[in-house]
């Protein structure tokens, strides 16, 4: 007779109120795992796929994404001619919070060169690449929008020409792809009070100097001329080259700093998402620790409750593996059910959620065995508490 | 054949100055059909001859004979495995019926033959016949809380005679219910007895059920008595 079950049977109602709470305990710990795999996830996303062989960014910077990055945007042309690069093109990103789609959104902008296969979204959901230098982007499909919608930025509206899904910075913001001259525009575009105020502080500095007249308007614009520039250039390596000799020759000839994919992505992982990883792990792990805490406590109170009937059956005969069964098959069927039920609503609502959770299988099964082993060793508790109590606890001696 | 015997048993909680003798120099014997009643007031040590002759406590001297088997001489007999011998020598009657709360009736006499290693089909006709024997059947489905103080002491009766014991001890089996519904259970015990050929020992500090034993035996400080006498009486109780 198997007595943990018929227990469950005759207390349905409190059973699943108990697997309930602990499957929202054990649903919190995999939204842990998630956000732990997705935060390193969303932090590289955006290197891996980009599928540069090289990142050049300003030297002594460990840009574009750890710091700021900024070159003369025409050093991709340098960068194109040293021998082994195959192709090499501008890039751009920031980030950018504006209103779309009626809500303020936080945005990450990258620019890249339309008419080069370096830089820009790996593939689409819907619709189709930039094919126009100007006024197009691709949108993720996190911001809503849809194809044909327009959205402004800045001084311009821009149309949805396509758009992609999870393509998300390190932070977990959704991307919005633009041609480098519209994403510089967003970028550096000042409005018109901002620009009168900067020619006339321009004229007067001009002016202290002795400049007036004729040569006040020549010297004008070239001074009030804003030259843009690019936070790093993407570099496609020929493939009879080695990445590292073409490096070590930008790093060199011009002066840049030079960063493979994997160095990028090194850079990330122990810069930017170190912090947050390292937090998202020590939560993981503490309520890991709390769902094995609170099973051993729920365990321990469902024997303590039995104390007189585990009494009685020890009087009667009953040998103690019936007894340890009775505690440690509830204990089982607690913990499995609740990471059941706990795992199905994170499955379910995992596409909802703020952040990218990845649930990787391995941690997921890691997880469960972690729980269910711990659970079982911490109901020893309860065990110990069963085997301690005398048979004459029945005749209440 | 007697069922018990037990001679000069003595059992000393703590040592020098602070030891309590709760058993001092029991001795008596059981015959088969026999229904003995033991009544004394608490503390008198009924509860720790219950808990002795269960083999849950260990005597301090005696000695404990059941059927032709020696069971304590100066310590328990080697091999001697107490869960086991309970389970198919003694059956158990309790004050608070201690039927396992989340089995029905059924289920709960089926348990003690599902312990000693009965099939599933054989305890559930087993616990059936018991159940109807003791005029329970028809609630062979209610859980224990869906009964009343009655029918779960029959149900407690059922249990404790399911394996066929030898020896049946009851604890305070009529302390929850009133003189009609106690001489009620102290009768069905007696035809279980005398009906299984099993030695019923009942402990009860309520005079009125006296008048269903057969024989009764007063206990005062450790020390056993016939009713009526003060001495203690070694093997008076003869067959």
């Amino acid at each position: 007779m198997d007595l943990a079950l018929q227990d469950v049977r005759r207390h349905v109602g409190r059973f699943v109120t108990t697997i309930v709470g602990v499957a929202l305990l054990q649903a919190v710990v995999l939204t842990m795992n998630g956000m732990y795999r997705g935060n390193v996830s969303d932090g590289v996303w955006l290197i891996e796929q980009t599928r540069a062989d090289l990142w050049i960014v300003e030297r002594g910077r460990g840009g574009p994404f750890n710091e700021q990055s900024r070159i003369p945007q025409q050093s991709y042309r340098s960068v194109a001619a040293i021998p082994g690069v195959a192709r090499a093109a501008p890039f751009l990103t920031y980030t950018i919070e504006r209103s779309i789609g009626g809500r303020s959104q936080h945005v990450t902008v990258v620019g890249y060169d339309v008419f080069n296969v370096l830089g820009g979204p790996p593939t689409l959901a819907a619709g189709r690449m930039i094919s126009a230098a100007h006024y197009e982007l691709i949108a993720d499909s996190k911001l809503g929008l849809d194809i044909g919608d327009s959205i402004r930025l800045g001084v311009h509206e821009y149309m949805v020409v396509g758009v992609t899904h999870g393509a998300v910075d390190s932070g977990g913001n959704p991307l919005i792809y633009l041609s480098v001259p519209d994403a510089q525009e967003v970028l550096y575009q000042q409005d018109n009070e901002a620009i009168r105020a900067e020619r006339i502080e321009s004229s007067r500095q001009l002016e202290a100097l002795g400049f007036s007249g004729a040569q006040l308007e020549k010297l004008a614009p070239l001074v009030n001329a804003t030259r843009p520039t690019i936070g790093a250039v993407l570099v496609a390596v020929a493939p009879s080259a080695d990445v590292d000799i073409v490096a070590q020759a930008i790093r060199g000839g011009l002066r840049l700093e030079a960063f493979t994919t994997s160095q990028q992505r090194e850079l990330m992982l122990k810069g930017r998402l170190a912090r947050m990883t390292a937090i998202l792990g020590l939560f993981r792990a503490l309520l890991v620790v709390v769902s094995i805490v609170i099973i051993a406590l729920l365990i321990y109170v469902l024997t303590v409750e039995k104390v007189r009937s585990i009494a009685t059956l020890k009087l009667i005969g009953a040998p103690n593996w019936v007894i340890v069964r009775l505690i440690m098959e509830q204990s089982v069927v607690l913990t499995l059910a609740a990471f059941t039920l706990g795992f199905a609503l994170i499955a379910m609502t995992k596409d909802r959620f703020p952040r990218t959770l990845v649930l990787l299988p391995f941690d997921t099964v890691a997880t469960g065995a972690v729980i269910l082993a711990g659970g079982m060793v911490a109901s020893l508790v309860g065990v110990w508490r069963a085997l301690r109590t005398p048979p004459s606890a029945a005749l209440g001696a | 054949m007697n069922i018990l015997r037990v001679d000069y048993l003595t059992k000393v909680f703590g040592q020098g100055d602070r030891s309590v003798t709760a058993l001092d120099a029991v001795s008596f014997s059981l015959a088969p059909g026999d229904l003995m009643g033991l009544l004394g007031p608490s503390g008198s040590g009924k509860t720790t001859l219950l808990l002795t002759l269960s083999l849950v406590l260990e005597p301090t001297s005696g000695v404990i004979v059941f059927g032709d088997r020696e069971l304590y001489r100066d310590g328990w007999a080697s091999g001697l495995d107490a869960r086991r011998f309970r389970r198919e020598s003694i059956g158990f009657v309790f004050q608070g019926h201690n039927l396992i709360p989340f089995l029905t009736a059924r289920e709960n006499v089926a348990l003690a033959l599902r312990l000693d290693g009965a099939s599933r089909q054989a305890a559930r006709r087993r616990a059936a016949e018991l159940l109807d024997y003791l005029e329970v059947g028809h609630r062979a489905g209610a859980l224990p809380a869906e009964l009343s103080g009655g029918e779960q002491q029959r149900v407690a009766i059922a249990r404790a005679l399911a394996n066929e014991p030898k020896l049946v001890l009851a604890d305070e089996p009529t302390a929850s219910l009133d003189t009609e519904r106690g001489l009620k259970v102290i009768e069905l015990l007696k035809r279980a007895a005398r009906d299984h050929g099993s030695a019923v020992i009942t402990v009860t500090h309520d005079e009125r059920m006296i008048a269903g034993f057969d024989t009764v035996w007063r206990m005062k400080d450790g020390r056993l008595s016939l009713d009526g006498d003060s001495a203690s009486a070694p093997f008076t109780f003869a067959h």
